[in-house]
């Protein structure tokens, strides 16, 4: 019998070290523990960008099948999607600033995607804005939207995807946000490979041993 | 007057100068921050600034009590003269004490206490009092008619804060070409208001409203050109403190777009 599998050996160990916590597992074992490993900044802003993309969206697509099939039922719900879009953009950059404050990302390719996606988000935001009032205008109007309009909101959608493709790249070609996520990668240094999770198959190994 | 979602003119101009007082404290904080707030005056922006914000929103809750305008004219008119207490302050300080003085005076704008900043709240406070007074039922302030004091207002902001952001800009070496956009279309801007002003023609009309239109967004896009110059730094906003207290002014561009709001507010609604 070896010492370490023994009773008298654990309970001397806890007795010659009765300061020192558990270790931390990663296991969340109780309810409080998953309250105490909820993090509020990063997780939410992935959540909230898919609010604006489709509330946005949708309010081009109601607004042209509106313009299209002469619907006002459609008119209205392009502008109180478009409104509600607006007030989830809010929450999106805000909690996007809160993701970077906690992001820990060196100088490199990923760096110059977060920069344009930092630069993009605002700019992204005047515009969606400044759509929205103009449509507020013509929804207080009662009047159907115009060509020049639905350009300035397709103007709109199309710099909202390009913010969407490089927040995309940030987080699924590198990981950002996501690896440092992983409570078991907490010791690992940044430049060191990931390591596979447990009974995880790697996607790149048997196309490489494919090709051979 | 017509309204825009059920609120009037000056109830716009009401939310603007709120919101922009909180914009104007933002930057105020950082650099009275990085000095060390050394001089107790550097304690006056912020007084001022959630004074006029908190009367800014008593007015939208209750537009019509009298003691609520009231009380948002008083906050306003100290902003207008806590401005330019602070305009003087940093004339004194950033400039005149420094060494070399006026013989200097390029590098001590650039480098030191930013010279036209504190006009900001100035203007702001001067936006809220146009609102008090349009809300109250005044036709004019000081003898001037309201909407014709709100596009002066509009118009001199405009042109200080493009002079003081060609100051920073051109300290920072205009090392990318979006930085030349708040010399250009707010200047545009604030000069076609004069023209309208003058000649109140409508094709400047038109131009005019373009124009404030196109600020609007430019205060966007420098809100996120900032952004973006904080993580040009070392570290980024990883290492936030350091980075946006050296790095570009943080809420600065969107005062550009706050005052073209408050022009086009004045445009169609007033």
């Amino acid at each position: 019998m070896s010492i370490t599998n023994s009773a008298p050996a654990s309970a001397t160990l806890v007795a010659l070290e009765p300061e020192r916590a558990p270790p931390d597992t990663g296991v969340i074992i109780s309810a409080r523990g998953a309250l105490r490993s909820l993090a509020f900044g990063a997780p939410l802003h992935p959540i909230l960008v898919h609010y604006t993309i489709s509330l946005t969206s949708a309010s081009l697509l109601f607004d042209l099948l509106g313009r299209l099939l002469h619907a006002r039922g459609l008119a209205a719900a392009a502008w109180w999607t478009l409104a509600l879009g607006v007030i989830a953009t809010v929450a999106t950059l805000a909690t996007g600033v809160a993701s970077r404050l906690g992001l820990d990302i060196g100088e490199g390719e990923a760096r110059s995607y977060l920069r344009l996606h930092m630069a993009l988000g605002p700019t992204f935001f005047g515009m969606l804005s400044a759509t929205a009032i103009w449509r507020a205008r013509l929804w207080q109007a009662g009047r159907e939207v115009g060509w020049w309009y639905l350009a300035a909101l397709a103007v709109t959608v199309a710099v909202m995807t390009a913010q969407g493709y490089s927040g995309g790249e940030l987080v699924y070609r590198w990981g950002a946000n996501v690896q440092g996520r992983y409570r078991d990668l907490r010791q690992r240094h940044a430049s060191a490979p990931p390591p596979r999770l447990p009974g995880a198959v790697s996607n790149r190994a048997p196309l490489r041993e494919g090709a051979r | 007057m017509t309204s825009f979602l059920g609120w009037s003119g000056f109830q716009w101009i009401d939310v603007l100068a709120g919101i922009m007082s909180v914009l104007v404290m933002v930057d105020a904080f950082i650099g009275h921050y990085r000095s060390g707030f050394a001089v107790r005056a550097q304690y006056l922006p912020f007084a001022s600034g959630v004074a006029v914000l908190i009367s800014s929103v008593l007015t939208m809750l209750a537009p019509r009590q009298g003691w609520v305008l009231q009380s948002l004219l008083i906050t306003g008119g100290i902003a207008v003269v806590a401005g330019v207490i602070g305009a003087g302050y940093h004339h004194y300080f950033g400039i005149t004490s420094k060494p070399g003085g006026y013989g200097w005076l390029l590098h001590h704008v650039m480098y030191h206490a930013p010279p036209l900043a504190p006009l900001a709240l100035s203007a702001v406070g001067a936006l809220a009092m146009i609102a008090a007074k349009g809300l109250a039922g005044s036709r004019g302030v000081f003898g001037i008619p309201l909407r014709l004091a709100a596009l002066c207002v509009v118009a001199a902001t405009l042109l200080g804060a493009a002079l003081q952001a060609a100051t920073l800009h051109y300290r920072g070496a205009f090392n990318n070409p979006l930085m030349y956009a708040p010399l250009t279309t707010p200047v545009l801007a604030a000069a076609a208001i004069l023209g309208l002003i003058i000649t109140r023609a409508h094709w400047v009309l038109l131009a005019v409203a373009v124009l404030c239109w196109a600020t609007l967004l430019v205060g966007f896009v420098g809100l996120g050109m900032h952004l973006r110059g904080f993580d040009r730094m070392m570290g980024g906003l990883r290492v936030a403190l350091p980075n946006i207290l050296e790095g570009p002014a943080m809420t600065a561009p969107a005062l550009f777009a706050g005052f073209a709001a408050a022009g086009l507010a004045t445009l169609y609604l007033l």
